[in-house]
């Protein structure tokens, strides 16, 4: 089963391994941006459409 | 393109008056870029433009959290600081390239902000308005109707409706004669800046002071030997808890962007200068909002968070404040002083603080889309004016706003210049140049006046009235301790065309068939112009009263079901008291009723007076008759009322004086009407685009005027194409009003040819008409400086006239995104040529 910590886009907390940032790349019609939201090391990802292997 | 080629390049478009293609080569490529980046959120004709979806995060973690506290033993304060803290914490945040400020209302830019905790109301038109949806459309539906059905009778106005008069709020929401809920976490809502934005202190610090404040009630509360004085205590120390909740989530929300900036700069980013920004970015978010800001970057994202903050709270029509005065300096210091940036740089964070405003949305119901077409709500900034000893207030900041919206040319915020004798002419040029060029920007204010206004209304003592800022699109309010409005519920906003709509039909209203005004005589029997006056004080008494009543008993009850805890974490008078800052007991109070469509009273009045019963043409029987027949088979009579009734803006005793008498009227009875704090309610003539949107729902009117037509501009401005005398009759007229004691403020719109204020002589000509504006006593003046010839073309060929801006009423938009009713009513407005 994978685990967000062992995605491309999780970036630990320093300090607080195990939560961290899941950080993606967007090109929408008008702009470009990296988006964050909370995650957590542990999670299970299988479900995770996004999910990219470290 | 070599530089030259461009400047001349530039050059020809300004000739040509084609100022946002200049405009578009004039700024950095950053601004262009962002410029370009933005989502326009203004919805067009009441429907959002294509792409734009509403958000459903706020509503799916405020629903996960309410339900995770569901049996928690927290009072609302503290459950609601911590429903808005977990927002905080688990929103989508996102930084776009190239920008140099963070922060969105929404979880994506192209997301209209929607918060399930003000109404149900508000709510079910999410679910029916499929327009603006997420795909896919199943899945959205049932998220929405699971967060509907959680926060059904727990948001604000399911609490506060069944408590309140049921016939006024059914009188309300009937639409006919206010404009906008009663909501306290819905409207405009101002901030004491002079505690939060002096630099004296940053959110750590006021964490710290609610701390002791905590500790020593706790002290008291826990004392041995009972007394009477623990027992506000309780509440006290609930409200000081909910607040330092969420001041300590908007730390984190900070830290998160930080966190986010350093890990694209670290892992993603390959150009160098652009990772320094973001470890800048980085550095700025690790900074504000905990500590106060130390350079213009800082200073600016603070300000920004501190207003993403409150709108995850509330929704907030209006944006109240005063760049200038505040982030001033900090501009000094970081380009004249420290030398840090040059003005170029400063001028991209300007234009970019400029774009985070524009961009913000937040949902709103179709009837209010339509009522402000193109914008998503009346942001005024204020500019220019005295500080608080009375001394010139302007700086390069204020220079910095005016160049910066000519080169980003966003409609929404618009800025409001208080005007008085010693501003510096170097700054008039940046006025006009931003007025002449076509943006519809700054609205002039008379700032000596305003002041005497709210010492006279609102007994503000005098530093405090000298810190006002628009609360929304015109009235001042002080940035201070008590003086500061923290909500203005819309719905004090008055369709003063039923006043005298009703004088016909005795208080029934025709179009939703209730009675909703006085049950006056039938005016039928009218035999003489006071009976027909007495008829008309009487229903604007009564209307007046319906809305003042529901205001002031939301504005009563606000602090019980509808408590803020951020809102009252950046301000003194909560902090110190330990109440919540919508509590009337803590502040002064800055009421007004807003007076939509006010001059058609006037113009009715009068053309009753002179052809009914000076010149005996006709009986009030036939008028009554003419009326309800909506003009249709008495054209004759209509047009004799239209061209021989004498008009409001054209110096003319006759019709003026019933204006003042009109005024005067009111003047008395917002006296009497009091609001929770015990202050007045002046009333305040002023259109946003309610001429448009209530041209269906006001019938045939005696000025004219046939059901469905335009309803004049607004304000105390002159019927469009009725001003047949010139600017200065106009001027004239509107100076007979007592600008003080008469009413809160006044609006006028003009229009001026660009042709007539091109070139050099541009500027002394626009000058001396300011002056002679200001020497007459005129509280505001807006102009609209577009030639008919291109707004006709913008009509025609509406995509290769995306920029043309223009002022619409209180507010500025895109000209291609109003109605073309607007826009028809925009290009009848008469076009004043200046006399030398
Ligand atoms: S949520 Fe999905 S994309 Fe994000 S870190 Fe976890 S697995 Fe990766």
């Amino acid at each position: 089963m994978p685990f967000c910590k062992e995605c491309k886009k999780f970036f630990p907390i320093k300090g607080d391994p195990s939560n961290g940032d899941c950080v993606e790349r967007v090109v929408d019609p008008r702009q470009a941006f990296y988006k964050a939201k909370p995650a957590v090391a542990e999670k299970d990802a299988s479900s995770c459409s996004s999910f990219e292997k470290k | 393109m070599a530089k030259a080629a461009v400047d001349n390049n530039i050059k020809e478009l300004e000739k040509k008056q084609q100022w946002w293609w200049a405009a578009e080569k004039k700024r950095s490529k950053r601004l262009d870029y962002l410029r370009k980046a933005m989502w326009k959120k203004g919805a067009i004709g009441g429907i959002y433009p294509a792409g734009l979806q509403v958000d459903l995060e706020q509503g799916i973690l405020h629903t996960q959290a309410g339900r995770a506290m569901e049996m928690a033993p927290d009072p609302w304060v503290v459950k609601y600081a911590k429903i808005f803290a977990h927002y905080l914490d688990n929103k989508t945040i996102f930084i776009t390239d190239n920008s140099q400020l963070v922060g969105y209302v929404g979880s994506l830019p192209h997301t209209i902000n929607w918060n399930p905790t003000v109404a149900t109301i508000l709510n079910a038109e999410v679910i029916t308005d499929t327009t603006a949806l997420p795909e896919p459309l199943d899945e959205s539906l049932k998220v929405i109707n699971d967060v509907i059905a959680y926060w059904s009778q727990k948001a604000d106005a399911d609490k506060l409706i069944p408590v309140a008069d049921i016939s006024d709020v059914t009188k309300i929401l009937s639409g006919t004669i206010g404009w906008g809920v009663p909501m306290p976490r819905g409207g405009y809502s101002g901030k004491d800046y002079e505690f939060i934005m002096t630099g004296k202190r940053g959110f750590a610090d006021v964490i710290a002071e609610l701390d002791e404040k905590i500790d020593k009630a706790d002290a008291q509360a826990h004392e041995p030997i009972a007394n009477l004085e623990q027992m506000p205590l309780y509440n006290k120390m609930l409200n000081w808890e909910g607040m330092k909740i969420t001041l300590e989530a908007c730390i984190r929300h900070g830290q998160r962007f930080a966190r986010l900036a350093r890990i694209i700069a670290e892992n993603f980013e390959t150009d160098n200068k652009r990772k320094e920004e973001l470890l800048q970015i980085a550095s700025c978010c690790e900074r504000v909002p905990a500590q106060t800001p130390r350079t213009l970057q800082e200073s600016l994202q603070y300000d920004l968070f501190i207003q993403l903050f409150s709108r995850a709270e509330a929704i907030e029509g209006a944006w109240p404040s005063r760049p200038d005065y505040y982030h001033g300096p900090y501009y000094d210091k970081d380009v004249n002083i420290d030398k840090r940036i040059t003005k170029e740089e400063a001028l991209d964070l300007v234009g970019e603080f400029l774009i985070r405003a524009a961009e913000v949305s937040q949902y709103k119901p179709k009837w209010l889309r339509e009522g402000l077409q193109g914008i998503e709500g009346t942001w005024v900034w204020t500019i220019g004016g005295v500080n608080q000893h009375g001394d010139d207030a302007c700086n390069d900041m204020t220079i910095a706003l005016l160049q910066a919206a000519r080169l980003v040319r966003v409609s929404n915020p618009t800025f409001g210049f208080r005007w008085h004798p010693r501003v510096k002419e170097e700054v008039l040029r940046e006025c006009f140049e931003c007025i002449r060029q076509g943006l519809g920007y700054p609205s002039m204010r008379n700032d000596p006046l305003l002041i005497a206004n709210s010492l006279h209304w609102h007994k503000h003592p005098i530093e405090e009235a000298r810190t006002w800022v628009h609360q929304a699109c015109m009235s001042p309010c002080p940035t201070t301790k008590r003086g500061f409005q923290s909500m203005r519920m819309a719905n004090a906003t008055a369709n003063c065309a039923k006043i005298i709509e009703y004088v016909f039909t005795s208080g029934f209203d025709p179009v939703v068939q209730m009675q909703i005004g006085a049950e006056t005589p039938d005016c039928a029997t009218f035999t003489s112009y006071d009976q027909v006056y007495d008829a008309w004080l009487l229903q604007m008494k009564t209307i007046f009263s319906t809305l003042v009543r529901i205001v002031n008993y939301s504005r009563f009850v606000a602090q019980i079901y509808t408590p803020r805890p951020f809102l009252s974490g950046i301000s003194e008078r909560s902090v110190e008291s330990g109440q919540d800052v919508n509590d009337p007991s803590i502040s002064q109070g800055n009421s007004w009723i807003t007076a939509f469509t006010w001059v058609e009273n006037i113009d009715s009045l009068a053309a009753i007076k002179k052809l009914v019963f000076d010149e005996k043409k006709y009986t009030m029987a036939q008028l009554k008759q003419a009326i309800t027949d909506d003009w249709q088979g008495h054209e004759e009579m209509r047009l004799d009322f239209v061209r021989n009734a004498p008009k409001w803006g054209n110096d003319d005793d006759y019709v003026d004086s019933i204006m003042l008498k009109c005024l005067r009227d009111c003047a008395a009875f917002s006296h009497k009407l009091q609001d929770p704090m015990g202050n007045t309610w002046p009333i305040l003539p002023e259109n946003v685009s309610g001429n448009i949107h209530y041209a269906n729902v006001v019938g045939a009117l005696p000025s004219g005027r046939r059901r469905g037509d335009a309803l004049y501009d607004g304000g105390i401005s002159p019927g469009p194409g009725l001003d047949k005398k010139g600017p200065t009759a106009v001027l004239k007229s509107c100076s007979k009003i007592d600008h003080i004691t008469d009413g809160r403020a006044f609006l006028l719109n003009q229009r001026l040819s660009p042709t007539q204020l091109a070139g050099e002589k541009g500027f002394p000509l626009w000058k001396a008409y300011m002056e002679t504006w200001y020497n007459l006593g005129l509280d505001h003046i807006q102009f609209n400086c577009v030639s008919d010839e291109t707004l006709r073309s913008a009509q025609r060929e509406p995509e290769k006239y995306q920029e043309v801006i223009v002022r619409v009423a209180g507010y500025s938009a895109h000209f291609v995104d109003i109605s073309r009713k607007t826009q028809d009513n925009i290009i009848q407005r008469t076009v004043q040529g200046l006399v030398a």
